[in-house]
């Protein structure tokens, strides 16, 4: 037991609790139909989390310093529509700039949800709130002359196939290249809040918002940041939608938020901020992910029991958290306790006698 | 004598109405330990936010080594060597041991090289003469485990005055000689320690160096070699001490109150005592001896786990506040912030809030007027400064809010009165008033708990004083056998040993 | 540095004048509206304009309670869609309109347990229950319902949600005015509404007075649970059908009357004065959009804009005035200073 607590932290328990879930349904469900495991639920399953996770990104760091963004949804909706607009005109324009493009509008619109919040102070569920509303008005405004839709066919060739690119095949498994690109996004934002002092400080702001200040961070500008990588994510998030789905309507994107602030927190994200990790919001996506896949498939349920499902879900996730984890901080406190009071006793027998 | 590290020069700040500091200078010098004291306004918290940049006096200034400086937030007071430790702890309860110490550093690289750190952190408790597991979370650490902390961060940035604010009000007396032992070491390695301190027990145990301040003047400042307790006292208070401390007599009627065997797992132990009608009990002990979680036994906000709670006779399990308020058991919190008074609202609902179903009309509605009457009338008999009961507690001075928080709590007409710490805070002059306010309650017949740290306070006013001593009562004394020795023994574990006087 | 007393007088102050500033923009739009549109001001009109949005204002009534109190509730919309669902699948299976209508108002109330127990009780973030359950309800509609849309209603529910029951008065009107005098005296002259305001504003003082603050919340997301059905019923009857997506997404437009309101998203502080005013001003708002040609989806961008300014501008101008205020006291101090040093030189010179 004391070596599990050298070893691991409690969140990481957690998050190896949520992978043990995962395998749990996939083994489930692996009895209960037929053609469960083949590379065609691979492939549905993974794209279908590609984007969600990216978007979890975006909501697991605001996250973490205790604010939230509702606003994310719209934004995918509108950079996935700008540039479903863009590309519809001139394509020429190939799948890295356009990755560029929709990275940079998404960034832009992070930029205001974090001028508002970090700099003029209105609470965060109050101006995502507003600008998802105004950004969900942008999408009809600017989508007006198109009539509201984004045709597939009227993309570049490389657009309408780039849901089907894969990195590699291993026999059935199919990993496509936004598979790849989300799994990277991932790993990118883990390794940042693990290595990166910036986000070590989003932990602290959202641990102890009183004594970061008293120790000197520029809590506004941190936050600030976090919003603009926020957007940048979400516009990602918009260029993998667009892709994904070829046809959008004005609707594009609406709820992604919701999915996102689900997929954190049964990752293990405090909504109240200072703790989770990407593979945490990952791992949560994951399993959502599955088990939405999997009731959809499983013919003894209508495939309307989805978002029931996914709610209670969420619901348990939270009030096991509440009971579990602070039991586990316990046990992990009296452990490192146990520790000092070991390591107090080497060093006085190590002392010469008095 | 060395160059003093920190100078305040001619200090005044004044904060809308009150004068907070009134040319105020102080030197401070490497390698000194140098106490503050004070009573509660009297501008020692207002001196050192100045010190640490929180605030800008309003004339005046401020030299480091004979460099003068303006610093304008924390971060420059940090980059000269100030730092300061607040009763608060500013930790960071998510990230673990060794990041808290180095969370603030700019110069550590790029990227975060965690067995460094664990390196690093390991290093500099080793400096303080500490064990720790660096790679623990923070959350679980104690309150001296996090002042510990914080003093490694501070050492970390290079401090070189390192202020600290009342960091013995929670600790038990075990860990604050642990504490003590870390300051000496800080000021033989150079570093100028400025310490805020309540208990002049400790305070003279520890200090090189004692200045007094009082309603924002500077009245003295001396070696420690060179002053008596008696003397601090008088220059902090003003005047003579005997003068405060009245207490009539008064007949003691039957038992309303009777605790026997009273145990919480991990918090208190078999506590016993009676307490008769017109009695004042006074609960005496240091700070971590564990006497509000008693009366938070006896109010229902955490109930005991064993033994037995009679009132009038009847045995009673009291499981909620609600429960307790019918019984007759009204307490007054230590925290008036927190947990005492709602600061928006006015006067007169704050006082109404428990008992706010015996204001309302035959519909259900509240009875403005009434609440307005009732408010009115405690305010004159407990002579509250304000211009009107409809002014919100906000702007009330410390002790009109004490005086309106046990306004609230006499409207309950309790038959136990539980007063946790009820002159902390406030100006001499209302401390008074509470004392007086005690005297006539017990007159009228109600039994009084008194939980208080303030040794002359529990002498002076209490009938019987029961101490208690991390979790355990020590014993109950009467007034007549009941000395500060005897009572500060006990406090501290010791109930036979006596302790020397201070000279 | 600006005492704390200074800047609470200053916030109250400025919360009294912004349900003044909510009344004039109110007055301004109405009378750029009526300038437009000669029948503006027609008792007709004005009707019309409650009467499109009367299930918003009516949840939006119980949301100002919840928000006071410190909480959230996010399944609103979601359980007007149940309670919809309910009512028109019990209609189409054939049961009796009065039964269906009594089922789904009991529907709401059990969503409001399902929500306060785990709130009140559970201790959990209302943010998140509630999240929990707008995802949970609007799955339970999709259930019952899946992607049919109801339209066959009894007349007699038809005629509840469409017709004028007192004078020009629909129902829906009705139920409004009803519900907002009862809200208005159980909030400012009743014990509970007055617990709700303390709970808001500091909960362990409420626990420590002897307040009961979990049968406060859990009545709280009851209430909510039942006049959220209670509107979803009158929504249906208004528009004689229901599908699973009815009421999707209302949950934003009534934080947003109560948030415009001034009433605080941090609890302890707000009137129901302040959101009538915003629900008039947001009210004539897209009126006067729809008139203007203004699409309803391009409008939602308005209000959101207006959301965010309601808080950002007060935040920059305390922010302006303190920093004016700074300046000031800083000079003041600056030429006591002088001052007295030109004493000090006169009674050396003497």
């Amino acid at each position: 037991m004391k070596f599990i607590t050298r070893i691991l932290r409690p969140e990481q328990v957690r998050e190896l609790v949520t992978l043990f879930l995962i395998v749990i349904i996939v083994l489930g469900f692996g009895t209960l139909l037929t053609d469960y495991y083949t590379g065609r639920t691979f492939v549905r399953v993974s794209t279908s989390i590609a984007i969600i996770a990216v978007v979890a990104m975006a909501q697991t760091l605001v996250a973490i310093t205790r604010n939230i963004d509702l606003s994310l949804g719209a934004i995918v909706g509108f950079c996935a529509f700008f540039l479903g607009v863009q590309l519809s005109y001139h394509h020429e324009i190939g799948p890295v700039p356009a990755a560029l493009i929709a990275i940079a509008i998404g960034t832009a619109m992070g930029m205001i949800n974090g001028l508002i919040i970090a700099y003029g102070r209105v609470p965060a569920i109050i101006t995502t709130i507003g600008t998802m509303a105004i950004y969900r008005t942008a999408i009809v405004l600017y989508s007006a002359p198109e009539g509201g839709i984004v045709s597939a066919h009227r993309l570049p060739m490389w657009a309408r196939q780039f849901a089907s690119w894969s990195i590699f095949k291993v026999g059935d498994l199919d990993f496509r290249v936004m598979v790849g690109i989300a799994i990277a996004v991932v790993i990118l934002i883990q390794l940042m809040l693990t290595y990166l002092p910036y986000g070590r400080r989003l932990y602290a702001i959202g641990s102890n918002p009183e004594a970061a200040r008293i120790a000197g961070f520029p809590a506004q500008r941190i936050v600030f940041i976090a919003y603009l990588i926020g957007g940048a994510l979400a516009g990602l998030g918009g260029y993998l939608f667009l892709l994904q789905y070829g046809n959008l309507m004005v609707l594009a994107g609406v709820g992604l938020e919701f999915d996102a602030v689900a997929a954190a927190v049964v990752g293990g994200v405090n909504i109240f901020g200072g703790t989770g990790t990407a593979i945490g919001a990952f791992l949560g996506a994951t399993l959502i992910g599955t088990l939405d896949y999997s009731l959809r498939r499983w013919p003894a349920i209508s495939e309307f029991w989805r978002n029931a499902i996914l709610g209670l879900l969420i619901l348990l996730a939270v009030a096991t958290d509440s009971a579990i984890m602070a039991r586990l901080r316990l046990i992990w406190a009296r452990a490192a306790a146990a520790r000092t009071a070991e390591m107090a006793e080497a060093k006085a027998r190590s002392m010469p006698q008095a | 004598m060395t160059e003093p590290i920190l100078e305040l020069l001619h200090i005044s700040k004044r904060f809308d109405m009150t004068q907070a500091l009134d040319d105020v200078s102080l030197a401070i010098y490497p390698g000194e330990i140098h106490a503050l004291v004070g009573e509660n306004g009297a501008g020692k918290s207002t001196l050192i936010k100045i010190a640490t940049g929180v605030h800008q006096p309003d004339t005046g200034e401020i030299r480091v080594q004979g460099r003068p400086v303006v610093i304008h937030n924390s971060q420059e007071a940090q980059a000269l060597g100030i730092a300061a430790i607040y009763q608060e702890p500013m930790i960071f309860p998510d990230l673990n041991v060794a990041e808290n110490i180095f969370i603030s550093h700019r110069s550590r690289g790029p990227f975060v090289r965690w067995n460094q750190m664990y390196k690093d952190a390991e290093e500099i408790l080793a400096k303080l003469g500490v064990v720790m597991d660096v790679r623990q979370s923070a959350q679980g650490l104690t309150v001296a485990q996090q002042q510990t902390v914080e003093i490694a961060r501070a050492i970390s940035l290079d401090v070189r005055v390192l202020i600290m604010d009342e960091p013995t009000s929670a600790l038990s007396l075990h860990e604050v000689q642990q504490l003590f032992k870390l300051v000496r070491s800080l000021r033989d390695r150079g570093i100028a320690v400025l310490f805020i301190g309540h208990r002049l027990e400790e305070v003279f145990e520890i200090a090189d160096r004692i200045t007094v301040l009082r309603d924002g003047k500077l009245i003295s400042s001396r070696p420690r070699s060179e002053v008596t307790v008696e003397q601090v006292i008088r220059d902090m208070v003003g005047r003579e001490v005997e003068e405060f401390f009245a207490k009539s007599s008064v007949q003691h009627g039957e038992v309303v109150l009777s605790v026997r065997g009273l145990t919480k797992q991990n918090v208190f132990y078999d506590v016993n005592f009676d307490l008769r009608r017109g009695e004042v009990l006074g609960f005496a002990g240091l700070v971590g001896s564990h006497r509000t979680d008693v009366a938070l036994a006896l109010f229902g906000i955490e109930p005991a786990d064993a033994g037995e709670i009679i009132i009038d006779g009847k045995s009673v399990r009291i499981r909620s506040p609600q429960q307790a308020m019918e019984l007759g058991i009204a307490y007054v919190t230590e925290d008036r912030r927190k947990y005492g008074l709602v600061m928006p609202m006015p006067i007169c609902a704050n006082i109404t809030l428990p008992t706010l179903p015996q204001f309302l009309n035959g519909l259900g509605l509240i009875q403005r007027q009434k609440e307005i009457e009732v408010a009115e009338q405690f305010r004159q008999r407990l002579n509250i400064m304000t211009p009107s009961v409809l002014n919100t507690v906000e702007r009330l001075s410390g002790g009109n809010q004490q005086k309106v928080l046990l306004c609230k709590w006499l409207n309950v007409q309790p038959k136990v009165l539980i007063l946790d710490e009820p002159t902390r805070g406030i100006d001499v002059g209302a401390k008074v008033e509470v004392h007086h306010m005690i005297n006539d309650l017990a007159a009228q017949g109600i039994g009084i708990i008194l939980i208080s740290s303030d040794l002359p306070e529990v002498l002076a006013m209490s009938d019987r004083i029961l101490v208690m001593h991390e979790g355990r009562q020590m014993g109950i004394y009467t007034r007549e056998e009941a000395t500060q020795e005897k009572i500060m023994a006990a406090a501290m574990g010791h109930p036979e040993a006596i302790l020397e006087r201070q000279a | 540095m600006l005492s704390t007393r200074l800047a609470s007088l200053r916030r109250m102050q400025f919360l009294r004048s912004w349900e003044a500033i909510l009344f004039v923009l109110f007055l301004i739009t109405l009378f750029y509206n009526s300038a437009r549109a000669p029948a503006y001001l027609t008792v007709e009109n004005q009707i019309n304009v409650f009467y499109l949005y009367a299930e918003k204002i009516i949840v939006a009534l119980i949301m100002t309670f919840i928000i006071i109190n410190g909480e959230i509730d996010l399944s609103v919309s979601s359980v007007m869609g149940l309670a919809a669902g309910v009512l028109g699948r019990l209609i189409e299976l054939g049961y009796p309109g009065e039964l269906a209508l009594a089922a789904a108002l009991v529907t709401g109330l059990l969503c409001g347990l399902w929500n306060g127990l785990w709130i009140a009780y559970g201790r959990l973030s209302s943010l998140i229950v509630t999240l929990a359950g707008m995802i949970m309800f609007r799955g339970l509609v999709w259930v019952l319902v899946e992607d049919r849309s109801i339209t066959t209603f009894p007349d007699w529910i038809n005629n509840m949600g469409q017709r004028p029951i007192l004078g020009p008065f629909p129902l829906s009107l009705l139920i409004f005015f009803f519900l907002l005098i009862i809200a208005y005296i159980v909030l400012q002259h009743s014990a509970f509404g007055r617990y709700v305001y303390v709970i808001g504003n500091n909960r362990e003082v409420a626990r420590f007075s002897g307040v009961k603050v979990e049968t406060v919340k859990l009545v709280l997301f009851i209430a909510s649970g039942l006049i959220s059905a209670l509107a979803g019923v009158l929504y249906t009857a208004r528009l004689g059908a229901m599908r699973a997506s009815t009421a999707e997404g209302f949950e934003l437009e009534i934080i947003t009357m109560v948030l415009l309101g001034g009433v605080n998203i941090f609890g302890g502080s707000g009137t129901l004065l302040g959101v009538l005013l915003s629900i008039l001003l947001i009210l004539n708002l897209r009126n006067g959009m729809s008139l203007s040609n203004i699409t309803l989806q391009q409008q939602t961008g308005v209000i959101g804009a207006l959301l965010i300014f309601s808080v950002l501008v007060p935040n920059l101008a305390t922010r302006v005035r303190a920093e004016l205020n700074r300046r000031r006291f800083a000079r003041l101090a600056a030429e006591q200073a002088a001052l007295a040093e030109r004493k000090e030189v006169k009674a050396e010179t003497k």
